[in-house]
């Protein structure tokens, strides 16, 4: 079992190596979904066997590596980490599938994918902070070219913005990371970047005060909460679809998991000193970020907005300091990263068609592509929370969760969840019905428009049918997801 | 006396004088030999830096060996053979084939090696003003040339400036102690101030750091680039292990010191990130990038303690490598027909050298302190030492700085890759000791990134 994370860890990065250096389209094309699968294939068993009726971390692997600085490649999954990989391993093989028909330089494209995704494992699975952080910026130059070089028109900025911006996050973290080094330095006369050497230090008020706003700044990027949100609409409407769909469904919850992996246990004082704080960014995130959604008129940028709202929801449901809250927010990370995937894939596919995202060019499509209408419109019943869903799950324990110490807060996070529902079914209407309104000729366009092929239906199917499950039955997950929340709070 | 302890520079020495008997009976076709000589050399002397017993002293305690300034006089080495390699096909192409170079190289080599292995001010300001004046001759060595000569002069007086308040600062020192050797005094002396003062000028101007650093863009610009490689970096290996010792047994006896060094290491990082926006040419960029290093490696000298040093000099080390690997790429590419280094020639580089434009790249990110490559490395040790000695205010703002950094580096790499060229200059060939220099510095930085304790726990262990 050890060795399977590690092989789902490593895999894509061998592979990337092997499909950079054959350069046959095919080829390419093949070995990327065939290790997709495999490495969604070794999530599976790995969440399968896991046991979480056991407290602690799984499947771990240590193995000294720099030892005067403590470093070691230890990586082990809690139950947060293997349903998160179990998502990301998934989400990267619908975006393989999806990205069949890709003629632009496949080879660089699939390379530059299946090295993101050893990062993205990496991130979710490493327990020492040096391979943390190898991790976290290692998925920084892939996405950066994979925005530059496949995006749209303007792509040199969006790519830019999202690495100056990534970056700065990752300066502080790193700073973060300096400070507590050296506090485990002078405790106990040696470095350690080991997760545990770290976990069972107590840190002082002040330094704990310092390291989350740190750690804080890093996360918070990532997430984006407000105000650091701007890199996040323009990336998400620059980079080709297979891009938008890993950026919204993993990159974002890296800083979610940063938070809940690394500032709650390690600051538990900074951490509620901060709730205030944390709490005005996420809800002004929920309420200002659905405001600006209702706003669009690009697909992509509302969904982007979308994300930005229920990653609000995520940061308020974290540090509510209760069980059934952090529960919703992992819930919702694992929830929210399926349903923005599928909402991307619903506006690359219309790209694809009709070369535009502007729902003024749309309108009426649902007669025309009836099995996408389906299914984008189950993307969009995700995406608001609809019962069966899993994010109903999610968002429900959440705010189940927060209401309990924090009504009012929770109260204010609710009507982002109603105006979530307004601005993604006023997307729908915009873009799949009213064809009253519709020009003629715009009619005559969309007969001859193909509906999904297998390359698009396929991903949708493992998304949504994901989502479903997760909705309809949710209690392994939740009792998996419970796992790291009882680690976090400690009972 | 051991005399084994000069055996490295003994080595140099016979090889400076080989290369200099024969460049007199040889043509200008033997060059490329040359130049490979005066590599085997630098090897040899690098290979005979692990039979030196230390600690030793020679010459009435006027030269010392200690595990610190061998490993000091590896790394120089050791970028010095990078650089042999990377310049001899460069200086062929352009028609410079001149026998001097390589012995020119070898001779600045020697005068940072006799620098930083003495403990005594007089013998630093021999070897400091050996590997000076060599190195003027060296930026002017286009001597037809408009920008190589402005360089060359720019640098010489300005250059000269610092050596006499070198010196006039060690004659304050020598004043107020008594002494020219370096040895812990506290001395609430105005007139030891001065000289510390004058002494941390002089060196501020040598890494060129604001404000000294007026002579920095034009230097690098006008100097033919391997020189530009070598400048950046192999004087700036010896400049800091020089500084590290002064600070240690020389600065801190006056304790304001920090506040100066602090000072200029602001100043240098923030100027010279922000100025090098305006810059146009590729390789004055990297000028201003290393006006911007030189903040962030002084950052470390303002406290004394193992962590940070070790931090700096691995950091350094690295630093170099990058560079040589960076300026390496600028030599290959200079070869082309009408390359002037202008962002608009970068244009496209990706469709015409995709394998240059990727390395390019790597040392690209390599020095905005993306991991794997080992300058993050360097700069979590600073963050360290720094959070260690309670001056995490000084770490934020370099980390500010270098957020700043990231963005022209990112302009090159976005002209490389996500533009498409008009100007097409054609292929390129690429001379094996080119591809050595690229590939060997790329492999180091990447693998001294995973792998830091090679280097990391030997400097560790020198000092303490």
């Amino acid at each position: 079992m050890e060795t399977l994370l590690n092989v789902a860890i490593f895999l894509p990065l061998v592979g990337a190596l092997f499909v950079a250096v054959i350069r046959s389209e095919l080829f390419a094309k093949v070995a990327s979904i065939f290790i997709g699968a495999v490495v969604a294939l070794i999530s599976l068993v790995l969440f399968l066997n896991f046991d979480f009726s056991k407290q602690g971390f799984q499947f771990e692997t240590y193995v000294p590596w720099i030892k005067t600085l403590g470093i070691g490649y230890h990586v082990g999954v809690d139950g947060m980490a293997i349903s998160l990989i179990l998502m990301t391993s998934i989400l990267f093989l619908g975006a393989y599938i999806w990205s069949w028909k890709i003629e632009d330089r496949p080879s660089l494209y699939f390379a530059l994918f299946l090295a993101l995704e050893t990062a993205c494992i990496g991130v979710f699975a490493a327990l020492d902070l040096f391979l943390f952080y190898l991790f976290w910026e290692g998925m920084l130059i892939p996405m950066y070219f994979i925005i530059g070089f496949w995006g749209h028109e303007r792509k040199v900025y969006a790519a830019n913005k999202f690495f100056l911006y990534t970056f700065f996050g990752s300066l502080f973290l790193l700073l973060g990371i300096a400070s507590i080094l050296v506090y485990g330095y002078f405790e106990t006369g040696k470095i350690s970047f080991d997760y545990f050497f770290h976990l069972n230090l107590d840190y002082p008020l002040w330094l704990e005060l310092i390291a989350f706003l740190l750690f804080g700044i890093g996360f918070a990027v990532k997430i984006p909460m407000w105000p650091f949100h701007t890199w996040l609409p323009d990336a998400h409407v620059e980079a080709p679809t297979a891009g938008s769909v890993i950026l919204a469904g993993v990159l974002l919850k890296m800083g979610t998991y940063g938070f809940v992996r690394f500032s709650l246990p390690f600051f538990p004082e900074a951490s509620k000193y901060y709730i205030p704080l944390v709490f005005t960014l996420s809800v002004v995130a929920v309420i200002y970020a659905a405001m600006m959604a209702i706003a669009q008129t690009h697909m992509k940028r509302l969904i982007a907005y979308s994300s930005i709202s229920h990653m609000g929801l995520v940061t308020l449901g974290t540090f509510a300091m209760s069980g059934d809250s952090l529960n919703g927010a992992i819930y919702l990370m694992i929830a929210h990263g399926l349903s923005s995937a599928a909402l991307f894939l619903g506006a690359g596919f219309i790209y694809d068609r009709i070369h535009s995202y502007h729902m003024d060019d749309l309108g009426g499509l649902a007669r025309y592509i009836p099995f996408f209408t389906f299914a984008f419109f189950l993307a969009i019943l995700a995406g608001i929370a609809f019962p069966g869903f899993a994010s109903f799950v999610s968002e429900f324990l959440i705010l189940l969760g927060t209401f309990k110490k924090f009504p009012v807060w929770a109260f204010i996070a609710g009507i982002g969840m109603v105006l979530g529902a307004a601005y993604s079914l006023y997307m729908f209407r915009k873009v799949m019905l009213e064809e009253e309104s519709i020009p003629e000729e715009r009619i005559e366009k969309w007969k001859k428009l193909k509906d999904l092929e297998l390359h698009h239906a396929i991903p949708f199917a493992l998304i949504i049918g994901m989502a479903l499950i997760m909705g309809i039955y949710p209690y392994p997950f939740v009792k998996i997801v419970e796992h790291t929340s009882k680690l976090v709070f400690g009972g | 006396m051991i005399w084994n302890a000069i055996l490295p520079e003994a080595i140099l020495s016979v090889g400076i004088l080989t290369i200099f008997i024969l460049e007199l009976f040889l043509e200008k076709k033997h060059y490329k030999f040359l130049s490979i000589l005066a590599f085997i050399f630098v090897v040899l002397s690098g290979y005979s830096v692990f039979f030196v017993n230390y600690p030793a002293k020679l010459f009435f305690g006027g030269f010392s060996v200690d595990a610190l300034n061998l490993i000091g006089k590896l790394f120089i080495l050791a970028v010095t053979g990078f650089i042999l390699l990377s310049s001899y096909d460069y200086f062929s192409k352009k028609n410079s084939r001149y026998g001097e170079l390589p012995y020119l190289y070898l001779i600045a080599t020697l005068g940072l090696m006799v620098m930083i292995s003495s403990d005594n001010l007089a013998i630093i300001f021999t070897g400091l003003e050996l590997a000076s004046i060599t190195m003027y001759i060296l930026v002017g060595l286009f001597k037809k040339e408009y920008l190589s000569k402005e360089g060359a002069f720019k640098y010489l007086v300005i250059g000269t400036t610092g050596t006499s308040m070198y010196a006039l600062g060690s004659a304050l020192v020598y004043a107020s102690t008594g002494s020219m050797v370096l040895n812990p005094v506290k001395t609430e002396n105005t007139l030891f101030a001065l000289g510390i003062f004058l002494i941390i000028s002089a060196f501020a101007l040598k890494v060129s750091a604001v404000p000294f650093h007026f002579w920095t863009p034009d230097a690098y610009e006008g100097a033919p680039t391997p020189t530009t490689a070598y400048l950046s970096t192999v004087p700036k290996i010896g400049m800091y292990f020089l500084l590290v010792k002064l600070t240690i047994s020389l600065f801190s006896a006056f304790p304001d010191w920090k506040y100066i060094v602090m000072l200029i290491a602001v100043l240098s990082m923030f100027y010279g990130n922000i100025t090098a926006y305006a810059q146009k040419s590729v390789k004055r960029l990297l000028a201003y990038s290393s006006i911007a290093h030189a903040g962030y490696f002084l950052t470390a000298l303002t406290a004394v303690d193992k962590h940070l040093f070790s931090a700096l000099l691995f950091y350094v080390f690295v630093y170099a490598l990058a560079t040589v690997g960076a300026f390496s790429i600028l030599v290959i590419l200079e070869k082309k027909e009408g390359w002037t280094h202008h962002f608009l020639d970068f244009k496209g580089l990706k469709e015409e050298n995709p394998i240059l434009a990727s390395m390019f790249a790597l040392f690209l990110f390599a020095l905005i302190g993306i991991p794997p490559a080992a300058l993050f490395l360097g700069k979590l040790g600073i963050f360290f030492g720094l959070a260690k000695t309670g001056m995490l205010a000084l770490g934020i703002l370099f980390a500010i700085a270098s957020l700043i950094s990231a963005g022209y580096y990112l302009k090159v790499i976005v002209y490389m890759f996500l533009y498409s060229g008009e100007v097409r200059h054609g292929q390129v060939s690429v001379s094996a000791g080119e591809a050595f220099t690229v590939l060997g510095t790329a492999f180091l930085v990447v693998f001294f990134g995973l792998f830091p304790h090679v280097v990391l726990d030997f400097i560790l262990r020198a000092f303490s």
